[in-house]
């Protein structure tokens, strides 16, 4: 058995090799979280900024464990029931952890606001740690800078294995991750500031993480909607996949085809390829001529996963570059 | 990595800066006590807290606020009242510190700043936001508990 569905849902031995890498580091992640929210939670006391930063930590956890859960469900080739195979649990997995990172990010922002309009003055006091006496202060500056640079380290990693496999849940992971050190440096400066007496600096920097936090959440769940909604297969970059047009143009390539236009969704890992071929004016294409096209289709990227080359007669209008206004305008189906 | 660097030249930056009076008191009560006054709110909780016929006040947290006054050179000004009466006027601003054998569960969290409990369960209560001075009481019941 592959490590990432067998036979036609195999993923190439580069792309498995990145997804086995990557279901690594998302257990290592886990772990580092598991301590960093654990420490955070000793020393937190009743700051508003460490308590936002355990939330961030907490929240972190989703989109490890929805990788790891999407990893397992892709396995799971197609079937009669799942005709198009798992691929799409990426994409159930991106929107659930959008969805998470949004409302507990908008929590925290309001909670702050509440806070910090009600004048709300974190105490924080003392600590005995070995039978030395030490503000609670700067444990709690401690663990922060301490919790800070793993994440940063594991999301570089992980960015790079995203591209690899092409694979939005990881990303999104990573990029959260790289910034993880900005919650940091605010819940320090948070903490800072209520030991100069600066109570409000606390409620601020928890809203700044909370902001942070609901921006993560926007921009993945508009990303992951898009997607379920099969947009036209993006990038990270929300740029046009390449492989759209590189498909079209080797199907335009083809003596026998006038033209041709595709429609492209993003499964998850893999694309979904219809492409709608006009034969020459009088040349009616043979079953031979159209599956040779879908096997060269097939075989330009591993990525084009599921190929399906269907002979029209015209291309609809909105599917061509100006078709878009068209839709806009309402254009009756 | 750079970015990392900088987080922590920017945090050590700022620990150095201020490196003189952490944590500080945002209204300055300490300050104000020391040589001063400090208001201690009390209810009645034997064996903490008790108040004789003629108002005096006794018991061993009183005897622990006694010390703690001394030990900063304040005399003390007590106001008796039911403990939600006392959370109160800790959070308007009126009462420095708040006795009556008070536990770490007690519902004036929100109210009233908590020490970390000195002996059991046992904690006082002060004004929120008054760092310095809840570090310094704080440092008082460890001592004489013998914690540090």
């Amino acid at each position: 058995m592959a490590a990432a569905g067998s036979g036609h849902d195999a993923l190439p031995e580069k792309q498995q090799r990145a997804l086995r890498q990557a279901i690594r580091l998302e257990w290592l992640t886990i772990g580092l979280l598991v301590v960093s929210a654990t420490l955070i939670y000793l020393v937190m006391g009743q700051s508003q900024a460490m308590q936002a930063a355990l939330l961030d930590d907490l929240l972190s956890f989703l989109p490890p464990i929805a990788f790891l859960v999407a990893a397992r469900v892709i396995r799971i080739g197609a079937n009669r029931r799942f005709p198009f195979g798992h691929h799409r649990s990426i994409g159930a997995a991106h929107l659930v952890s959008a969805t998470a990172l949004l409302l507990m990010g908008g929590f925290l922002v309001v909670d702050s606001v509440l806070g910090l309009t009600a004048g709300e003055r974190p105490p924080i006091g003392l600590t005995v740690l070995f039978g030395q006496e030490i503000w609670a202060g700067w444990l709690m500056v401690a663990v922060m800078a301490a919790t800070a640079s793993p994440p940063v380290i594991l999301g570089r990693k992980k960015l790079a294995l995203a591209r690899t496999l092409h694979d939005k849940v990881l990303y999104a992971d990573a990029d959260m991750a790289r910034a993880d050190w900005q919650t940091a440096l605010a819940t320090i400066v948070g903490v800072l500031g209520i030991g100069v007496g600066l109570w409000w600096t606390d409620a601020v920097a928890a809203i700044v993480v909370g902001a942070s936090i609901v921006w993560d959440g926007w921009n993945n769940l508009t990303a992951a909607v898009q997607d379920l909604l099969d947009t036209r297969a993006l990038t990270f970059d929300e740029e046009e996949h390449p492989l759209i047009g590189e498909a079209e143009d080797l199907a335009r390539g083809t003596a026998w085809v006038a033209d041709a236009e595709a429609r492209v969704r993003d499964q998850g890992h893999v694309l979904h390829v219809e492409m709608l071929v006009v034969p020459e004016p009088g040349h009616d294409p043979t079953m031979i001529e159209l599956d040779s096209l879908r096997r060269q289709l097939h075989q330009l990227d591993w990525k084009l996963h599921d190929v399906q080359v269907v002979p029209v007669f015209d291309i609809p209008d909105h599917l061509r570059d100006s078709g878009a206004h068209a839709t806009a305008e309402g254009e009756s189906p | 990595m750079r970015r990392w660097t900088l987080t922590l030249l920017t945090a050590s930056g700022l620990a150095l800066g201020a490196c003189g009076d952490i944590p500080a008191d945002t209204e300055g009560t300490l300050d104000r006590a020391t040589g001063g006054a400090l208001v201690v709110g009390v209810s009645e909780h034997h064996p903490w807290t008790t108040i004789g016929d003629a108002g005096e006040i006794t018991g061993t947290e009183a005897d622990l606020i006694t010390s703690f006054a001394e030990s900063i050179d304040a005399r003390l000004e007590w106001h008796t009242g039911p403990e939600s009466v006392l959370a109160d006027m800790t959070k308007e601003g009126e009462l420095d510190v708040v006795i009556g054998g008070l536990t770490a569960d007690a519902p004036w969290s929100d109210k009233m700043a908590l020490t970390r409990p000195y002996s059991g369960d046992q904690v006082m209560g002060l004004r929120m936001g008054e760092n310095e001075l809840l570090v310094a009481l704080e440092r008082h019941l460890a001592r004489e508990h013998g914690e540090i």
